[in-house]
């Protein structure tokens, strides 16, 4: 069932387009992961999808209702963590949390949610003292007290610690438990990989390639990178590297000292005549390694652009 | 049921964020009272009987008048003589020149010698303790002549003052008033800081993101305000009274309505300033200009009428003016509810109150469509 249509999204600020294009539709109980370089417009996708920007065009449909009609009503059924870190400094976890949970009619238990966001034991701190992390937890709290069907999480994880970062993960995938939708934004690429049922790439305003992570990367293409390295240092390298170039499995090789790649589309055959070379020669392999592929390959590879962080 | 629990919340919030906020007691409360005390101190400077000069008596050599007159002198109760006993010219001047003595007196040197003289630091010549003390001498040389003539005195002299309110009006009614209307005024001025940081924050888009009815929160702000300052009042009052003996007449009608249209007016202008200014620091340096324009230019500390006569037309145009004004018929002069010039102050008010409102929220209404 889809729960949110969004069709030829476009936004521009005075001469700047921000959002060109984009089309997608939410589906029930997933978590539908936006990603994409710094200003590829992801927060202004996001902010008129909540209501927040006004789109220049296009068509945002919450299962047949629009902001122009049903303001109210969608407002009951989304819950929204915005990127800026927009709580009362001076009031508790727990006293923001109640008072968001008194704009809505049926709030889940805010007791649960200190618990489910892992703050119990900070409820009666003052906001301003607690970590990005502790925050970060409470905004997605925030987003939850009014127990919606569908949540906007905008960069939930950014500038936060690897651990920090797994706790929102666990708040994520817990709340996938619960059935409910979560569009996320992120410009982590592990991250998206790792949490989305559905990953949309967003480069300069328009959608890329859209699907799920596994099914992204298998429409790579199928050639590997495999990395070698010697014990008997460069000598050896550099006649492996004579010996690869003659092979038919082997497409390429690029070699610094006794480091050694090669590029293959049959990875179990090149390894097993590349090692058969090497017992012969008697050359020691000190490391051997398969590159994995990720989603940071999918986006070089349909943006031609190389990813940062 | 559910309003009125959302509406109870929002308020709690707003009060735990007034009392939780440093910068709160100490321009709400403290500012003020510390303000208060300074200026009442300096400017009341006490009733008569405590006024006291500091003078000594010179006498070269005992004798019969100068001990006649040194007793007659000390009479007088506002001088405070610092040796019991004269001293000689020496000693005097150096007390004199070391300001222990605000004058020194010298007594006749010899019986039959009637002349009395009259030492002053030269830097002090002009100054009224200097001219009290002079005046208080001529006065008594003038009495101690009539009575060697023995005459009767043929005219004399009483003075009354007179004022539009109550008989017992003092500068220190006056200074109270201004005083609470100048807090209440700056609460207002500077106390809308809160929105800048809520909009810097993307807390106001943040709350409009969920079905919260803003129109509740406002009101819910506004309503913490006005018990804000009431307590401001309260506190204020009960210093000025118990303190510094100020005396109150209370129209309570009057009151409630400049408090209301005047605490209304002046968050509307502290509204309209938040608007505009981006930062906190550029919303204070707004809030801070305004606010040191109006408290000497409205009659808070001076009345009005002893500024220079260029300036007055300034006054006449500030809310503060007004809302100082009204909170005098409402506190000190009670002239009552009635009062055809306290309308034309809650009209200008109004008028303040109204245009910076509209202002405010068309700024804010384009900002938010605009604003990222």
């Amino acid at each position: 069932m889809t729960v949110l249509e969004v069709q030829n999204l476009r936004k521009s600020f005075g001469t700047v387009q921000a959002v060109k294009d984009i089309s997608f539709a939410v589906e029930a109980g997933e978590i539908f992961t936006i990603i994409g370089p710094n200003g590829a417009g992801k927060t202004t996708t996001l902010e008129m999808i909540e209501g927040l920007v006004q789109p220049d065009g296009g068509h945002i449909s919450y299962g047949g209702l629009s902001w122009d009609k049903d303001a109210e009503a969608i407002k009951k059924m989304i819950g929204v963590q915005p990127q800026s870190e927009a709580m009362f400094d001076l009031l508790t976890p727990q006293e923001n949390l109640e008072l968001f949970a008194s704009f809505y009619e049926k709030p889940m238990s805010v007791i649960e949610i200190l618990d489910m966001v892992n703050l119990t034991e900070h409820r009666n701190k003052k906001v301003k003292v607690l970590s990005g992390g502790q925050r970060q937890r409470l905004a997605i709290g925030l987003a939850m007290v009014g127990d919606p069907k569908i949540l906007f999480l905008d960069e939930p994880t950014t500038g936060l610690d690897p651990q920090a970062r797994r706790n929102i993960w666990d708040i994520v995938l817990a709340l996938k438990e619960m059935g409910k939708t979560t569009i996320l934004t992120t410009h982590y690429m592990d991250e998206a990989e790792k949490l989305s049922d559905r990953v949309c790439i967003v480069d300069a305003g328009q959608v890329v390639t859209l699907d799920s992570p596994a099914a992204l990367i298998d429409r790579l293409t199928k050639e590997r990178e495999v990395r070698m390295t010697f014990i008997d240092g460069e000598a050896a390298a550099t006649q492996v590297e004579q010996f690869a170039g003659a092979q038919s499995a082997i497409v390429r090789t690029e070699r610094t000292g006794k480091d050694l790649k090669l590029w293959t589309n049959q990875p179990e055959d090149a390894l097993h005549v590349l090692f058969g070379f090497t017992k012969d020669q008697g050359y020691r392999v000190d490391q051997v390694s398969i590159r994995e592929m990720s989603l940071e390959d999918v986006f070089i590879s349909f943006t031609g652009k190389e990813w940062r962080d | 049921m559910s309003v009125m629990n959302q509406f109870k919340k929002m308020f709690m919030t707003q009060l735990r964020m007034t009392l939780r906020e440093k910068q709160a007691w100490f321009w709400g409360i403290f500012f003020p009272v510390i303000l208060m005390v300074i200026f009442m101190v300096i400017f009341s400077g006490g009733s008569d009987d405590d006024f006291k000069v500091k003078v000594a008596a010179v006498a070269e050599q005992s004798n019969e008048s100068s001990n006649m007159m040194l007793q007659q002198l000390k009479q007088i109760p506002v001088f405070e003589w610092v040796e019991e006993e004269p001293v000689t010219r020496d000693y005097a001047e150096t007390l004199v020149k070391d300001k222990d003595v605000s004058a020194a007196i010298v007594l006749p040197s010899a019986d039959g010698d009637t002349s009395l003289s009259l030492i002053l630091n030269k830097e002090d010549e002009q100054n009224s303790t200097s001219m009290a003390v002079i005046s208080i001498l001529n006065e008594y040389i003038q009495k101690a002549n009539l009575m060697a003539a023995g005459v009767e005195p043929v005219f004399v002299l009483n003075v009354e003052s007179v004022s539009a309110g109550s008989d017992d009006l003092k500068y220190q009614d006056f200074l109270l008033t201004g005083m609470i209307a100048l807090s209440i005024a700056q609460g207002g001025l500077f106390g809308m800081v809160d929105m800048v940081e809520m909009r810097r924050k993307g807390l106001l888009k943040r709350l409009r993101m969920t079905p919260a009815k803003m129109g509740l929160f406002g009101f819910s702000d506004m309503l913490m305000r006005l018990v804000f300052a009431m307590f401001q009042i309260i506190l204020l009052s009960l210093i000025g009274v118990y303190v510094f003996g100020a005396t109150l007449h209370i129209d309570l009608v009057s009151l409630l309505i400049i408090f209301l249209f005047g605490s209304l007016a002046f968050n509307a202008i502290g509204y309209f300033f938040s608007s505009f200014s981006k930062t906190t620091e550029a919303y204070m340096g707004i809030a801070n200009i305004a606010s040191f324009l109006m408290m000497f230019l409205s009659g808070v500390f001076f009345p009005i009428e002893t500024m220079p006569g260029w300036l007055q037309p300034v006054s006449k145009v500030l809310p503060l003016t007004y809302f100082v004004s009204g909170l005098r018929d409402g506190m000190v002069y009670a002239t009552g509810w009635l009062d055809g010039t306290f309308w034309l102050g809650i009209g200008v008010l109004v008028l303040w109150g109204a245009i910076t409102f509209l202002l405010g929220s068309l700024l804010y209404r384009n900002r938010s469509i605009a604003a990222r």
